[in-house]
Formats: structure tokens, C-alpha cells, sequence
């Protein structure tokens, strides 16, 4: 035994690179640290997904120059680093400052040390701690201490599955303390979900219901398990008769598992797209995941426009019978004779009809009709009456960032539409945009391009470029994710801007636009994206 | 003016609270909060949450670290009552753990049980010392009803003001009406109808009527005048104000006019002092001090007038009001943390809850016999 442990000393201090080697792992060690930095707040970024970080450092050292050559300098000193230690020293660079454009601490979104993060930094330091001490021990501290140095995306992002049950156990308490509490006050629970419009959606319930009945809505971030029993903790008070709650979803089973402590009485699906398509890989699993909510809800509210949704109500209707389960289709395109509320964009603004009767002449109101019917549909199920939302519907509250329109200083019309990430709402902006400018005026469209679309985000940009330059438009685009794509799909037809920063387009766009232009700020992405 | 007992005090301020008013109580919390941490007094936030919760927070966050709930970093309390009651951390086993070392603390909970009586009721009983209104002082202040009837019986002058049910038909006065809910704070559920068909109609969908509502003249010729008193170290009156309507078109002073935008009531449009005639604001003088004796007043109240410039009518008084009026301290000169120190010797100096036991000396319970034979 003592043997043993003897040898194992005499190889610890054995390094097969002698001094030199000592020196090139120390700064390997160092590099890692920096580098566990900036690989955790993007895992924070992005939601703590197990795969998360080597995602993005792909995307980064992958597509961007001149990081990939950088890269392939970095491997190249690795590989030599086995027979000279001392060529260790450049990934370490490398790692310690690269890749260039992803700042450490972050630009738009800084690293925060929460619990969280703090529990994921130490699972991540224990296991760059055990590469380490592998190299130590069997002599190769350099090449070892190199290769966990680049090695750091890798080992956040196990870190981050090795916490999960961890953060689950933990979330348990609050989820516990919320069912009690949902069992107390006992509210009406009206869940929502979709790829987008929920959060509207959302803003639209709470206002139609709350002339007559008192309720808490869930915050727009909190529509996660730790979230929602976090809104439930500490928003849901004594009496309140409705809760909205917004339930997103990331893969299968989140939102069975939220319905199973939060049994919805109306669940609403405002729309299918290819949102966190790379997450989901096909639209058909987006429709499954999010049809759990349908399961235990005694209404069923679906905007019948998509023909999934139409089919998923149909479904609903042969799976429960008419008598158990309602089902409400709502329709913001036009009247379908199958459809029980249906709102249509008419010259006036918005015109209402449910049930065969008409809710609501022209409301004006810069919403879209889909959310709007869903909102409908729901309040009317819960006893509101036709003339309480007719009253309600002219001051629904439209949601910052969403398509507001506002008159810059310079006199131009600014169109806000950065909380934006579907192409049917980017679409939708593009129209907005083509009715803000003067006939001669000129019209601008600043982005960064759409993210989280999985395979078909290099199709669905180029697409979107491709309108650009029809509307006509001219085209700022931000950062490297997109520029590829849009460039692409822009071609030729007018001009062209390439930024790195939104805050140079924000300057670019000051500096050429007067009076009748318009301008529009399509999607906006957090810097961890090239 | 500050003495020994209010700057060596361990001072809390509670705000928040499972109320519409959570929001404005924060702004008012965090500046009585922020004012006593400023002239170094040892200082604890106690942030209420809308669910009931009380958590131990540091006095100098800002408004926004509450915008998604209990902010950051706060410990969770839970208050006990008892003789060695107070609040106690809930990480700590029940029962061992000793409450946190609390002298006074500083109210600022608007509306809702914060200034209805029901928190004051809950610290007499936890033994915990406090600001402003005792139990009976802050429910009386919360229920127009009651309020008025004390103020009929007085024979001070006032509007009407009756019960509103959803059998009212008659009230013995004209529309147009203004509808109050009867327990509440702020302008939140106020309306304005033409007739009483239309309040009882509104009794049954808007939310805010629910517990109970009461039906007054709605007078759009009439002018809210506002005055602060405050009973240590000894009875003392604020200048006059003034509020002033964003729009001409507004039928009511509204809660919005009040709170949103700017740092809450201290920054609401207003003329202070009022600009009134000499009878006006001698009467407002004598009826301001006459409620503070009838009405159980302690820390600092705003009573709210009606007025047109000739008339004067008794409104409804805010026990805990927004800001703690200490903006309206403005003739003679006070400052806020002059009427901080004066609340917190008053709640040292004045206690609320009285107890007494004398007559329970045990003769009844010799004399009694057997409790089954009593039941016979």
C-alpha cells in the first residue's frame, strides 16, 4: 500500500516537460478559469441547457473569423504539446482571450452569481480540478491542463446535467409550498402557451377579466416550474379568483409537469412556429409538447388559423366526447363556420364576433387578432359578459417591445419590434414598417436575424432578407449569427450595412434617417450570440 | 429634537403587505427606510410580500429589486405571537430561536391589512411596539362607513354617505353618485354613476365593491383639501394642501393622479400650501383637531377634506398615508426624519395594546363547581 502511494507521489512530481512544462500548465490553469468565466454565463444565458455551452462555443471558434483559424492554431498546439509542453501555451492564449467578440462578462446580459451559478461553478471546478490532477499525477500536467483548458465548454455543460437533479430537488420545496398554496386560494387557473403571442395573449386575459373579477397574472419570466410556483408564492393572493399563468417549454413533459401541480380549467394555444426549433428539431414535437396542456384542462381554447391547431381541436373532441372537455376554435383570420370567436383586422381596427354575435364593432387597438380571440374566448367562458369585454377591448394593454411605433427626434418613425424571433412576426413588422414611412421616405430595416431555428434558420433569414429588398427596404444587419443568410437573401437590390454592434446601427441609423423615414428594429439577440 | 430613545432604537420598517396599495407602500418603506439609514440609525427592512410572507431585506434597495417579488437575498420571518413573540427567522427551529432584536417598527403599510387593524392587531399580540394607528384606530379609519357615522354623531359637517346594497333603491339625496368600496385605502374601485340602478349593477362586477361599497353625493364643484397631523411630541397640524386633477376632464382625484409617475404622493401635482380663506382653514384647524381625539389618531394621519372654497366637508382620514404625508410638513418646516424620531418615541412612549386582567382573581373559578354540572 505505502508502495503505492510512494510511487504515485514520485510521478506527481514528476513533469515530463520539466520546468518549462510546470509553466505551461499553470498558464493552462489560469486560461481555464478565465474561460470557465465566460462558458458559464453563457450557460446561464441560455437557460442552463445541458448542452448549451458547446453549442455556442461551435458557433463562435466555428463560423466566425478569425477565431476558426485561431482554433485550429490552438488544436495544432495541443496535439504538439505531448512531445513539447512548451507549444501549451497557445491554446492557453487562446483560451484565456478567446474567441474574440465574446466578452467575459457580457455586454448586454452580465454574469450574475446567483446560487444557481454558484453551485455550477464549483460541480464545473471540481471537475476541471480532476483533469488536472490526472495530468499531475501521471506526468503529462501540460498536455492534460491544455486539453481541459479547451475542454471547458465541455465540462460546463456536464456540470450543468450534473446539477439538474440537484436544482430539481431544490425547486421541489417551492413547487410544494406553491400547490398548497394554489389549493388554498384556489383560483381559477388559465394556462397559456404557445411559440409566440403568449405573453400578449397573457396581458389580454388579465385585462378583460379583471373589470370583473380579481386577478394575478404571472410575470412575463416566470413561466418555467421555478418560476411559476415562484409567481404562485409570491404574487397569488388571498382571494384572487383567476390566475393567468404563461407556461413555457423547452422539450416533452415540462408542461404535463406543470399542469400536474396547476391544473389549468382553460388552457389556450395562441400559435405553432419554429421557435427553440433547435431544441425541438421538428415543428410536429413543438405541437406535442405543447398539446400536454390540453390534457387535464376542462376548456380548450386553440386558434384553429393553424392547421395543426385545427386538427389538435378535433382530436380534443374525439378523444373527450362533447360533453367533458369544451372546445372553443378561435380564429383571427376570418369567419369559419366551425369557429366560435373570430376577430378580423377590418378597415376601422379590430371587429369581434362570438358565438354567432357580434362582441365588438371596430376597436382600434394595435394588437394582433389570434391573441385577441384567444383573450375573447376565454373571458366569455368565464362568465364575463359580452358588453364588460366589448368596454374592455378599446384599452387592452399592448406590450413593450412588441411592434411599438414611437417618433424618434430626428423625426423618423421607429418601429420596436426586438422581442421578436418567429418569421410570421417578422413578416408582420415588415408590413408595419411598409405603411410608417412617407411615400418617398426611406425605409430601414436594423437586425440581427433570427436565432433558435434550428435547421431551418439559414432558410427562414434568407427568406426574410429576400422580403427586405422586395418591400423595398434597406437592411443593417448585427453581428456575424445571421450575416451569412441575410446577406444572401438581400442580394443586390438596395443597400447594405454590415454592423457589429447594435449600438453602431443605432448610431448608423441616427445619422441617415429624417424626417417620412421609418425605420424598424427587428429581433434583438443577447451577445453570447456571434 | 431627536432624543436618547429614537437614534439609539433598533428601528424596522415594514411595508408592502397583501394589498392594492403594495406597490406605493414600497416607495414609501424604502424612503423612511433609506431616511433612517442616512442619519445612521440601525436599521431593518421588513418587506411584507402579497402573500403574506415577511422577509428580513436591506433597508436600501431601491424600487426596482421588488418589481418580480421578494427581492434578492431577503430571509424569510414569520411572526410570532406570544409573550416572547416577534419576528423570528424561519431557517431557525420555532420555539428555540430568540426573534430579532426589534424596538419600534416604523408602519408603512398602505390599505389592506396594513391599515386596517389587522397588523396592528397581530404586533399587539406578538408584543411588538409600532408607528401610527392602534388596531381600533386603524379599522375605524378603514371603514368609510363607520368613519362617517362617527363623524354624523359628532355632528361635524360631512356628505352623505350611506350603505350601498344590492336592495338599495332610496338614499335620500340626488345623483350623480360617487361609489366607494367601504373598506379601501386608495381611489382603486372608486366610480362616478348617474343613478342608483347603475351602483347596484356595479356592486355585483366590479371586484374592488365586493366586501361591501357606500353610495355620496358625487360633487364635481367641490375640491379636495388635504391636512396632516401628527400626536407627538404633541399634537401638531401640516400646511393645507391642495391637490390638483392631471385633467380638467378627471371626475376624481384617481389613483394613478396620485402614485404613478415620480416617487408616489410626495411628487403628485399639488398647491401647498393652499391659498384659503381665513374661515376655511381655521375650520379645517378645529376639525382636524377635534377627529384626532374621536378617531383614536397616532403617528401621523392625513385627514382628507371637501371643499368649495366656502363649505368645508369632513372626507375620510388615511391612517397610514402615502409618503407619510411628509411632504405636507412644509410650514412650520419638518423634516422627515424629525417626524420618523417623533413616531418612534410615540410608539415607545405610547403603547397600543392595554391589557388587564383585574377581576380574573380566581373567586369565579373557586365558586364554579364542576363544568359538567354547569352544563347540566
Amino acid at each position: 500500500m505505502s508502495t503505492i502511494v510512494l510511487s504515485i507521489t514520485v510521478l506527481s512530481i514528476t513533469e515530463r516537460g520539466g520546468s518549462l512544462g510546470w509553466a505551461s500548465a499553470a498558464a493552462c490553469i489560469f486560461a481555464t478559469a478565465l474561460g470557465g468565466v465566460r462558458w458559464l454565463r453563457v450557460a446561464q444565458r441560455e437557460h442552463y441547457l445541458p448542452d448549451s455551452a458547446s453549442r455556442f462555443a461551435l458557433r463562435w471558434w466555428g463560423a466566425t473569423t478569425p477565431n476558426l483559424p485561431v482554433a485550429l492554431v490552438a488544436l495544432a498546439g495541443l496535439a504538439l504539446a505531448a512531445r513539447w509542453p512548451v507549444t501549451a501555451l497557445a491554446p492557453a492564449v487562446v483560451v484565456a482571450l478567446g474567441p474574440l467578440g465574446l466578452g467575459l462578462k457580457g455586454r448586454t446580459s452580465p454574469l450574475r452569481w446567483t446560487r444557481r451559478l454558484r453551485t455550477l461553478a464549483i460541480v464545473w471546478a471540481v471537475l476541471q480540478g480532476a483533469v488536472a490532477a490526472v495530468g499531475f499525477l501521471t506526468g503529462f500536467a501540460a498536455v492534460i491542463c491544455c486539453a481541459g483548458a479547451l475542454a471547458v465548454p465541455a465540462l460546463v455543460d456536464m456540470s450543468c446535467v450534473l446539477t439538474a437533479p440537484i436544482e430539481r430537488r431544490l425547486a421541489d420545496k417551492y413547487v410544494k409550498r406553491a400547490t398548497e398554496r394554489l389549493r388554498r386560494v384556489n383560483p381559477k387557473v388559465v394556462a397559456i402557451t404557445g411559440s409566440y403571442g403568449k405573453t400578449s395573449t397573457k396581458g389580454y386575459v388579465a385585462h378583460l377579466l379583471s373589470g370583473s373579477m380579481t386577478v394575478v397574472a404571472s410575470p412575463a419570466s416566470f413561466n418555467n416550474r421555478a418560476g411559476l410556483a415562484r409567481a404562485v408564492n409570491e404574487h397569488l393572493v388571498d382571494g384572487t379568483d383567476v390566475f393567468v399563468a404563461e407556461m413555457g417549454t423547452y422539450g416533452r413533459g415540462e408542461i404535463a409537469e406543470l399542469c400536474s401541480w396547476m391544473k389549468p380549467d382553460v388552457a389556450v394555444i395562441t400559435a405553432i412556429g419554429p421557435v427553440h426549433l433547435e431544441r425541438f428539431k421538428t415543428e410536429e414535437k413543438i405541437v406535442e409538447a405543447k398539446s400536454e396542456i390540453l390534457e387535464s384542462a376542462g376548456c380548450c381554447v386553440l386558434v384553429v388559423d393553424d392547421p395543426r391547431l385545427a386538427a389538435l381541436a378535433d382530436r380534443c373532441d374525439e378523444a373527450h366526447g362533447s360533453g367533458t372537455k369544451r372546445v372553443l376554435r378561435v380564429s383571427g383570420l376570418g369567419p369559419e363556420p366551425s369557429v366560435d370567436v373570430f376577430v378580423v383586422e377590418g378597415p376601422d381596427g379590430l371587429e369581434v364576433r362570438a358565438h354567432g354575435e357580434e362582441i365588438a364593432g371596430p376597436v382600434e387597438v394595435a394588437a394582433r387578432p389570434g391573441n385577441v380571440a384567444c383573450a375573447v374566448a376565454v373571458a366569455l367562458e368565464l362568465g364575463v359578459s359580452a358588453t364588460e369585454v366589448a368596454k374592455r377591448l378599446g384599452a387592452l394593454p399592448v406590450a413593450p417591445h412588441r411592434l411599438e411605433a414611437q417618433m424618434s427626434p430626428g423625426g423618423f418613425v421607429v418601429l420596436d419590434d426586438t422581442y421578436n424571433s418567429n418569421p410570421a412576426g417578422a413578416r408582420a413588422a415588415l408590413a408595419a414598417l411598409a405603411g410608417a414611412a412617407r411615400d418617398e421616405g426611406r425605409r430601414v430595416v436594423v437586425t440581427p436575424g433570427m436565432v433558435e431555428l434550428g435547421p431551418r434558420q439559414r432558410e427562414e433569414n434568407e427568406r426574410f432578407a429576400a422580403q427586405v429588398a422586395q418591400s423595398p427596404a434597406d437592411l443593417v444587419v448585427i453581428g456575424r449569427t445571421n450575416r451569412r443568410a441575410l446577406t444572401r437573401g438581400f442580394g443586390a437590390a438596395g443597400s447594405l450595412v454590415l454592423v457589429a454592434h447594435r449600438d453602431q446601427a443605432v448610431a448608423w441609423v441616427r445619422e441617415q434617417l429624417g424626417p417620412g423615414d421609418a425605420v424598424l428594429y427587428e429581433n434583438d439577440v443577447p451577445d453570447q450570440y456571434p | 429634537m431627536s432624543t436618547a430613545t429614537s437614534i439609539t432604537a433598533k428601528v424596522a420598517v415594514v411595508f408592502g403587505g397583501p394589498s392594492p396599495e403594495h406597490d406605493v407602500s414600497i416607495l414609501t418603506g424604502l424612503q423612511a427606510a433609506r431616511e433612517l439609514v442616512r442619519d445612521g440609525r440601525e436599521t431593518t427592512g421588513l418587506y411584507w410580500s402579497k402573500t403574506g410572507a415577511f422577509h428580513r431585506v436591506v433597508p436600501t434597495l431601491e424600487a426596482l429589486d421588488f418589481l418580480e417579488g421578494v427581492p434578492r437575498g431577503a430571509e424569510e420571518l414569520r411572526l410570532a405571537a406570544g409573550p416572547e413573540g416577534g419576528f423570528v427567522a424561519v431557517s431557525s427551529r420555532l420555539g428555540r430561536s430568540r426573534p430579532l432584536a426589534i424596538d419600534v417598527v416604523v408602519n408603512c403599510c398602505h390599505g389592506g391589512p396594513g391599515e386596517d387593524g389587522s397588523l396592528q392587531g397581530a404586533f399587539d399580540l406578538a408584543g411588538v411596539s409600532y408607528t401610527g394607528p392602534s388596531m381600533a384606530g386603524a379599522a375605524l379609519g378603514m371603514d368609510k362607513l363607520a368613519f362617517a357615522g362617527v363623524v354624523a354623531a359628532a355632528g361635524l359637517p360631512a356628505l352623505p354617505r350611506v350603505l350601498l346594497e344590492p336592495e338599495t333603491r332610496e338614499t335620500g339625496f340626488a345623483g350623480p353618485y360617487i361609489v366607494k368600496p367601504r373598506f379601501g385605502g386608495s381611489s382603486i374601485g372608486v366610480e362616478v354613476v348617474e343613478d342608483i340602478a347603475t351602483a347596484t349593477a356595479r356592486l355585483a362586477a366590479n371586484p374592488h365593491l365586493r366586501n361591501g361599497a357606500v353610495l355620496e353625493p358625487y360633487r364635481p364643484d367641490l375640491f379636495d383639501l388635504n391636512v396632516a397631523v401628527r400626536t407627538w411630541p404633541e399634537l401638531s397640524l401640516s400646511a393645507i394642501e391642495r391637490p390638483l386633477r392631471s385633467e380638467e376632464s378627471s371626475e376624481i382625484l384617481g389613483y394613478a393622479d396620485k402614485y404613478v409617475g415620480g416617487e408616489g404622493m410626495a411628487s403628485a401635482p399639488r398647491e401647498l400650501p393652499a391659498t384659503l380663506a381665513a374661515p376655511v382653514e381655521k375650520a379645517i384647524a378645529e376639525l382636524a383637531r377635534d377627529l384626532t381625539a374621536r378617531c383614536a389618531l397616532r403617528g401621523i394621519t392625513r385627514i382628507d377634506f371637501l371643499s368649495d372654497g366656502e363649505a368645508l366637508f369632513v372626507n375620510e382620514i388615511n391612517t397610514v398615508p402615502g409618503s407619510l404625508a411628509r411632504y405636507l410638513w412644509v410650514d412650520p418646516a419638518v423634516s422627515f426624519i424629525e417626524l420618523l424620531d417623533a413616531m418612534i418615541e410615540e410608539a415607545a412612549g405610547r403603547p397600543t395594546a392595554h391589557r388587564s386582567t383585574v377581576g380574573a382573581d380566581g373567586s369565579v373559578l373557586r365558586s364554579a363547581g364542576g363544568i359538567a354540572a354547569k352544563l347540566g
